[in-house]
């Protein structure tokens, strides 16, 4: 074959590409237009279905039948919906309905897909469908390696009370990515007396790696039940669980937890100090104005910074040390009392937020 | 003499294939990423995450020099954004219009001290203000400094973890800002993470939003929105499987912002310092691209701001070149210095004086006999025939994806863009860029100026259209 024939061959399978690539893309948009048509009256059929089903004027059947109309991600995406507008019970009615539908039976078998996205959507169904004989498959969606399988297993929490499923996430939370950490918390926070009692136990696992994730998370349950084990972590030999613990307490107006800030704003590390003075800030105890007023005069900026702001929480009391501390002789606390006092309400406010 | 012209075409033409090879490889690489990411957008999971305190907080900082026309507009639509916690940092870089006043005047700003330290040293700042409407939206003045230097002023007054630099004359889709901190949700090596760039041009804009997408009548920004899809949609979706995607376009990226502090911004370099600095730290880090948040930019319609826009942008991508030479096929660096760089420095920085240098030698060769009259022309057939199939691929992306022109008469003129873009326009693109090795070789270092025309309001640009 000579160089022109093969250029010619490939000329020409390049002319059959574009013609191929053409038809593909006026095909697509075909079959999507004429999908489109097809499924959208059955959606709105099954948006009154269920309308009529919380209204008790339809059975449950008619909501089966409705969803097994629809394509499978469909349906997942229309239980979802609706799962935030129907009452817990009646709810559940549904959900012990939909464990004998044959794709609803997929569904739940794809727990153990190999694709990440069959998981996902059966994280999602069990999210908003599961029962307690679920507990097995949620077990594994939660400790899934995909982030979006392991929050949608997550929001499982909401719906199915089972201290299993708390005590794992829980053991979860350390190792995961901090925002989907945070999603997790906010989903173990309804699921309260069995968080604290598995709480209390990792309190007393002092050299565990998790102990600061774990401290940050109950710090955000603010319950007084942990304000003891947070004072007593005030002397930890790792900085970053001095840190939680630091930004913890602030959430716990108490005469031990001022004693361990007071202990904690002459850390070391300049950044417990600043966590240690903006708690203190928020307690707003008048007998610790010497030790913020003290925080003032710190040698990094950022600690010098949250003790003005702290200073503002005081009322008049803080006013009046930024003021004396604004003509006094400590140049670098005198340019912060400067720089705190000039700052509008709303300045203030965004960085007390 | 011959001998040269056929030992020289014979590694044009070798160039021809290794290049194209790696193109349909980054084409076969776009259809797995695409498809994945795809699925990930449609979760509703992650709107669920919008709605609670899980998203991280993120600082927009928008830098803006002489954007008189823009900058309100472009202000409103990202306060509006859908984003439970952000801050907006607005830089105005020693403007010489009245784009402060018109910043002053829309938000009723008022001066404020300075509450940060400088980590990052800038041109001096003249003034801080906040606004008494907008608690969200803080202002600085300063003396003129460039982009990069506005960004790392905004750097420094910014308080959150992440940070994202939008270009004042950019309008951000709503959910855009949710959608770009996906990653950042999926997985904490993120180090930044770069979103899909449009073209606005023929656009209906209202209030700072894109309310109906649409493919520009006129030639210049019409064959753009092709480039643009091509450049996102299938170049940057392959390079996120090969792990060494170098660019991250400066009007829509988000950053993680201790990283930042820890390299600075200097202009068109940015991704490629973030390469070196994880590198070099060995901290494990992904850089990835993902197609769904949007943001829309306004393109140039004539043929002389194109022309220095397109030199200016090659002018960087030879200076970054040239100042990271030492990473070029190097090991230590991975697959940004085994693979990443070597493409960029053959396929794309010098791509078009060895485009040149095959006209020139295939008309010598016609000259003197050696090369086949039929054949050449044959072979630049088959050049442009591929690159047409490259642009039509980005089509097809566009179109089993997201589908944002949904006009049928949107869909004919992308294809037929697609198909015209091989015929004078590619070869008006590669001399403005061979231009700008004659600026590098003078070492004259004029920044060109861009032109806005401002978005128009929906009524406005309908009309607009009409006369087209």
């Amino acid at each position: 074959m000579t160089n022109r024939q093969f250029l010619l061959i490939v000329a020409a399978a390049q002319g059959v590409l574009l013609v191929a690539l053409i038809v593909l893309i006026i095909l697509n948009r075909w079959i999507r237009l004429r999908r489109s048509a097809k499924l959208h009256p059955r959606r709105l059929e099954l948006d009154a279905v269920m309308r009529r089903w919380t209204l008790s004027q339809a059975g449950a059947d008619d909501v089966l039948r409705g969803l097994s109309r629809l394509p499978v991600s469909l349906a997942i995406d229309a239980l979802v919906n609706w799962s935030a507008r129907v009452a817990g019970e009646r709810w559940q009615e549904l959900s012990h309905a939909l464990e004998h539908q044959w794709w609803a039976r997929v569904v739940r078998a794809n727990c153990r897909s190999a694709r990440w996205w069959q998981r996902l959507e059966c994280a999602r169904f069990l999210s908003v469908a599961a029962t307690q004989r679920d507990i097995g498959r949620v077990l594994r969606l939660l400790r899934d390696h995909h982030p979006a399988v392991q929050i949608a297993a997550a929001t499982t929490l909401e719906r199915l009370t089972s201290p299993v499923l708390v005590t794992a996430a829980l053991e979860q939370l350390p190792f995961l990515g901090p925002t989907v950490q945070a999603y997790y918390a906010s989903v173990l926070k309804r699921a309260r007396p069995a968080v604290l009692r598995h709480l209390q136990q990792l309190f007393r696992r002092l050299d565990d790696p998790r102990l600061p994730r774990i401290i940050e998370f109950a710090g955000r349950l603010q319950e007084p039940v942990l304000r003891e084990p947070f004072t007593t972590l005030a002397t930890h030999p790792d900085a970053e669980v001095r840190t939680q613990v630091a930004r913890a307490l602030g959430r716990f107006p108490h005469k031990e937890s001022v004693a361990a800030l007071g202990y904690l704003v002459q850390d070391e590390a300049w950044q417990i100090r600043a966590q240690a003075v903006r708690s203190l800030g928020m307690i707003a105890d008048p007998a610790t104005l010497p030790l913020v007023r003290e925080a003032l005069r710190d040698r990094e900026w950022w600690v010098r910074l949250r003790a003005g702001l702290a200073l503002t929480r005081f009322g008049a009391f803080g006013r009046n040390v930024l003021l004396e501390t604004e003509v006094g002789v400590h140049t670098e606390a005198r340019d912060m009392a400067r720089l705190i006092l000039g700052l509008s309400p709303q300045a203030l406010a965004e960085y007390a937020a | 003499m011959t001998h040269v012209i056929q030992a020289t075409d014979l590694l044009i033409l070798a160039y021809f294939l290794g290049l194209n090879s790696f193109y349909a490889l980054l084409l076969v690489l776009s259809i797995p990423e695409i498809w994945e990411q795809t699925r990930l957008a449609e979760d509703e999971d992650f709107q669920r995450l919008m709605q609670s305190d899980a998203l991280p907080p993120i600082t927009i900082l928008v830098p803006a020099h002489n954007e008189s026309a823009t900058i309100e507009t472009s202000v409103t639509a990202i306060l509006t954004l859908e984003y439970r916690s952000f801050e907006i940092i607005v830089v105005n870089d020693g403007s010489k219009d009245d784009t402060l006043e018109q910043l002053r005047h829309a938000f009723q700003l008022y001066e404020v001290p300075r509450t940060y330290p400088e980590g990052i040293a800038t041109k001096p700042i003249r003034a801080v203000y906040r606004s008494r409407t907008r608690t969200r939206l803080l202002v600085i003045d300063k003396e003129n400094g460039g982009k990069a230097d506005s960004l790392n002023a905004a750097i420094n007054a910014s308080r959150f973890p992440l940070v994202i630099a939008v270009d004042a004359d950019t309008l951000i889709e709503p959910d855009a800002l949710l959608r770009l901190t996906r990653p950042f949700l999926l997985s904490s090596k993120i180090a930044a993470v770069g979103g899909t760039v449009r073209v606005a041009n023929g656009c209906t804009v209202a209030d700072g939003r894109v309310t109906d997408a649409r493919v520009p009548r006129r030639f210049l920004p019409g064959i753009q929105v092709v480039e643009y899809l091509r450049a996102f949609l299938f170049g940057r979706l392959g390079w996120n499987r090969l792990g060494g995607s170098l660019v991250i376009s400066g009007a829509f990226g988000l950053f993680r912002k201790e990283y930042l502090h820890a390299i600075g911004v200097e202009d068109l370099d940015l991704v490629v310092r973030l390469h070196r600095h994880l590198r070099r730290q060995r901290i494990p880090y992904l850089i990835p691209f993902i197609p769904d948040p949007v943001a829309w930019t306004e393109v140039p319609e004539s043929g002389r701001i194109l022309a220095r826009q397109r030199e200016r942008w090659h002018r960087g991508l030879l200076a970054a070149m040239w100042q990271y030479k030492g990473t070029l096929c190097n090991p230590r660096y991975g697959p940004v210095g085994l693979i990443a760089m070597p493409f960029f420095t053959f396929g794309e920085a010098l791509a078009p004086l060895i485009e040149v240098m095959g006209y020139v030698v295939t008309i010598a060769g016609l000259a003197l006999g050696v090369v086949d009259l039929p054949f050449a022309l044959l072979f630049v057939l088959v050049a442009w025939g591929y690159g047409m199939l490259l642009s039509l691929w980005a089509v097809v992306l566009e179109e089993v994806s997201f589908r944002r022109y949904r006009r049928i008469g949107d869909l004919a003129r992308l294809l037929a863009y697609a198909m015209l873009e091989n015929f004078g326009y590619r070869q008006r693109t590669v001399w403005w860029r061979l231009k700008a090795f004659f600026t590098v070789w003078k070492h004259r270092q004029v920044w060109g100026e861009m032109t806005r025309k401002g978005f128009e309001s929906a009524g406005k640009q309908v009309a607009g259209q009409a006369r087209d």
